[in-house]
């Protein structure tokens, strides 16, 4: 039977493959250096602003200074509990509890509990006194606390604003006439 | 040349070779390499995304565990100081050997600061001048250090001339809410 004449060309058209192999040769290439120049861990800083423990020998302060230094929060972490001490008065926040940690138990605090404190603090503050920019925080512990909380409760800080932290270490009965001083001013 | 028998039939194709190698003999067998390339494609975009141009300024031990957080302040190459529970390291040599002695005090170190203050004459002899980038050590402290130990770390390099001490941390994506 013949065919019916179309008129179209009945020649196999032969799609164009795109060469990938270039391609393949640059990856192979591209993929090593930046798999060798990869940073997967990121590593940041904080900066610790120098405290009444931690002189740094410059004497200037000015009256917006000392009234912010009046201003700033304190917080008081000890081996039973964490405060927060600020103008309005010093107040718990928290008993310690055990956490695990990467396999181990250590103390820790309740850095929820702080976050809506400082936040509350940081409301007053900007309702009290609006015009003085209060950065500074001061952490106060005593000596065995760990380094990690000292860091997550400058984060928690520096969340609300307070991103000038000082760290200063006491002995505990030290801390105990500051709690107890903060709270009868209250 | 008549046909193969079944039993001379390997000898022709050979004992390895299928009969549909033997029949595809001169087709050009051609790899698909798309769903390769989407890998890789994939692969250089995330590995572009990690890149680092500045390359790694600073060696981390591995005697310590860094804390987290959620920090985004980028690192500067500065004095590194490492503060474990066994030693006190600058600049990759071993200057205190943490002991009950050293951790009942809440003063600065003598040796450490000596060993810094010596540091920071070093510098200003090379350049002649000391700037404030020359004045900050970066502090890489072990999770687990007692705060004694880091606050007699920082008041030994606040007391030697280092002014701005920063703490050096592993950063984690921030919550939105703490």
């Amino acid at each position: 039977m013949a065919k019916a004449a179309t008129g179209r060309s009945h020649r196999i058209r032969h799609v164009s493959e795109l060469d990938l192999l270039p391609v393949m040769n640059l990856f192979c290439v591209i993929i090593p250096f930046l798999l060798l120049s990869a940073s997967f861990l990121e590593i940041t800083i904080i900066e610790m602003s120098p405290t009444e423990g931690i002189s740094t020998g410059a004497g200037t302060t000015s009256l917006a200074q000392s009234e912010e230094q009046q201003l700033q929060p304190k917080i008081i972490l000890t081996n039973e509990e964490m405060f927060l001490g600020t103008v309005f008065g010093t107040r718990s926040i928290g008993r310690v509890f055990l956490e695990d940690r990467h396999g181990e138990m250590v103390n820790t605090y309740d850095y929820d509990a702080l976050s809506d404190a400082l936040g509350d603090f940081r409301e007053e503050l900007d309702g009290a006194f609006p015009t003085i920019p209060v950065h500074k925080i001061t952490i106060l512990t005593v000596d065995d606390v760990r380094y990690d909380n000292i860091v997550m409760t400058i984060d928690v800080c520096a969340y609300h604003a307070f991103d000038q932290p000082g760290l200063q270490v006491a002995a505990y009965n030290v801390l105990q006439r500051q709690i107890f001083a903060g709270a009868a001013g209250e | 040349m008549s046909a193969p028998t079944k039993r001379h039939l390997p000898l022709t194709l050979g004992y390895r070779k299928t009969k549909a190698v033997v029949r595809g003999k001169d087709k050009k067998v051609t790899l698909n390499l798309t769903s390769m390339i989407d890998m890789f494609t994939i692969l250089v975009v995330f590995l572009l995304k990690s890149y680092s141009a500045e390359g790694q300024i600073v060696s981390l031990s591995d005697a310590l565990t860094l804390p987290e957080s959620s920090s985004e302040r980028k690192i500067e190459l500065n004095l590194e100081i490492i503060v474990t529970n066994d030693a006190i390291i600058v600049d990759g040599e071993p200057i205190v050997f943490v002991d009950e002695l050293i951790l009942s005090e809440g003063n600065p170190i003598p040796v450490l600061v000596e060993r810094l203050s010596d540091h920071l004459e070093y510098t200003r002899q090379m350049r002649g001048i000391i700037d404030e980038t020359e004045m900050r050590v970066n502090i890489q402290g072990d999770v687990a250090t007692r705060a004694i130990l880091l606050q007699r770390v920082m008041s030994s390099c606040a007391q030697a001339g280092y002014t701005t001490q920063n703490l050096t941390v592993i950063k984690v994506e921030g919550d939105d809410e703490q």
